[in-house]
């Protein structure tokens, strides 16, 4: 597993606050149905703990563990901002970009939830925009909207 | 195997030294400042391949070697020989971005290749992780440790050339007690396979990448090797 250089590099708790949110409008939250390893967003989430608690970025392996049979419904509006966090984290790897990186498998769980396929992520933001307006041309202009927010 | 001596435009030779990728102690620092200055060498450079190099008289360089040796140093390798290897700082305690023990399994590799003979000068890089901080794509046989005891390896990799070649990958999730199987297996294809004097890029595309995929790394199931503490933390409590 990757080491987080500085655990103050990148903001976890800040994607984290979007899964929560998306959580507390869930059906399923507090019923017997509700079970994070087999869902997209209870999987972000405990991607993302495990991540902090742990202090490592990558988690080798994780990426196929995404439950990507999950196909609950969700609302463009209401993913976007959890998609510009990641976009905002990313710490634009390029090359060196990995897919068991928690951002990405964030990012990952986030694209299941609202795209018909995940994007190839290209290692930058502004080329991932481009690809998603490609799939996705609402989502990209909702995602760079948000990120227009904090810029 | 060669020597790694180069005659200078200036009449004097250039002789490379190696360490245990690039680590050395202090008393080896120390003994090899002594014996740099004995042989009337002004200066070291340090060299890419996690080596150092000075300039000195023609007729110094055996007491310097002998010196040298003494301290657990040595003259490096050229020509068709296995170089010196290079390894990122990853090991415990260090870069804190390795996954993997990169410095011990690459002086392991050095210790028990550098120096052997083959078709054309063959380069090992490991490094602890994607960044790839010792150029594991540029090599003639790379490794990247990709999770902990993980390595992903590449082979016929080529850098510092007018033709820079990028590695591919061989294998994925080969743990550092098998990598000598894996090299062992490429070496041994690499010498019964290439024309003399045939760098293994060349090799590997006019035979095809195949012939130096060993099956019995190969056919261990994807992913046996993997760390599953996530796996074990994502089913807990559900």
């Amino acid at each position: 597993m990757r080491s987080l250089k500085n655990l103050n590099e990148v903001n976890l708790e800040a994607i984290y606050k979007h899964f929560e949110k998306l959580c507390s409008g869930c059906d399923k939250l507090n019923t017997p149905e509700c079970r994070e390893s087999s869902c997209l967003i209870g999987f972000g989430k405990r991607a993302l703990r495990f991540s902090i608690s742990k202090g490592v970025l990558d988690i080798a392996g994780a990426k196929k563990m995404i439950p990507t049979g999950d196909f609950k419904v969700y609302y463009l509006e209401v993913i976007a901002p959890g998609l510009a966090e990641t976009c905002r984290q990313c710490r634009q790897c390029q090359d060196n970009h990995s897919p068991d990186c928690v951002i990405a498998l964030a990012r990952t769980c986030l694209e299941y939830t609202v795209l018909q396929s995940e994007i190839d992520y290209p290692g930058s933001v502004f080329q991932y925009l481009a690809k998603v307006r490609d799939q996705a041309p609402e989502l990209s202009a909702l995602i760079a909207a948000e990120l227009k927010k904090s810029s | 195997m060669g020597e790694a001596l180069f005659r200078q435009k200036n009449g004097l030779v250039a002789v490379n030294i190696a360490a245990a990728c690039g680590v050395f102690t202090p008393g080896q620092f120390q003994g090899l400042a002594e014996a740099v200055r004995e042989a009337g060498a002004g200066a070291l450079k340090l060299t890419s391949r996690q080596t150092v190099v000075l300039i000195l008289e023609e007729d110094k360089i055996a007491g310097l070697a002998e010196k040298i040796s003494g301290l657990g140093l040595r003259i490096a390798p050229y020509g068709n020989a296995i170089r010196s290897v290079k390894a990122c700082s990853g090991g415990p305690g260090l870069c804190p971005r390795a996954l993997a023990d990169a410095l011990g399994l690459g002086i392991e590799l050095q210790n028990r290749y550098m120096g052997q003979d083959v078709p054309k000068d063959f380069k090992i890089a490991v490094a602890g992780c994607i960044r790839g901080c010792t150029d594991p794509h540029c090599a003639d046989f790379g490794l990247i440790a990709c999770g902990k005891d993980a390595y992903r390896v590449l082979i016929g990799g080529r850098g510092g050339s007018p033709s820079p070649e990028r590695g591919k990958v061989i294998l994925e999730q080969v743990r550092s007690s098998r990598v000598p199987e894996v090299l062992d297996f490429v070496l041994a294809r690499y010498r019964e396979l290439a024309e003399p004097g045939e760098r293994l890029c060349k090799t590997v595309g006019r035979v095809g990448l195949k012939e130096f995929i060993p099956p019995f790394i190969a056919e261990e199931p994807a992913g046996s090797l993997q760390d599953d503490e996530f796996g074990e933390f994502l089913r807990s409590g559900e």
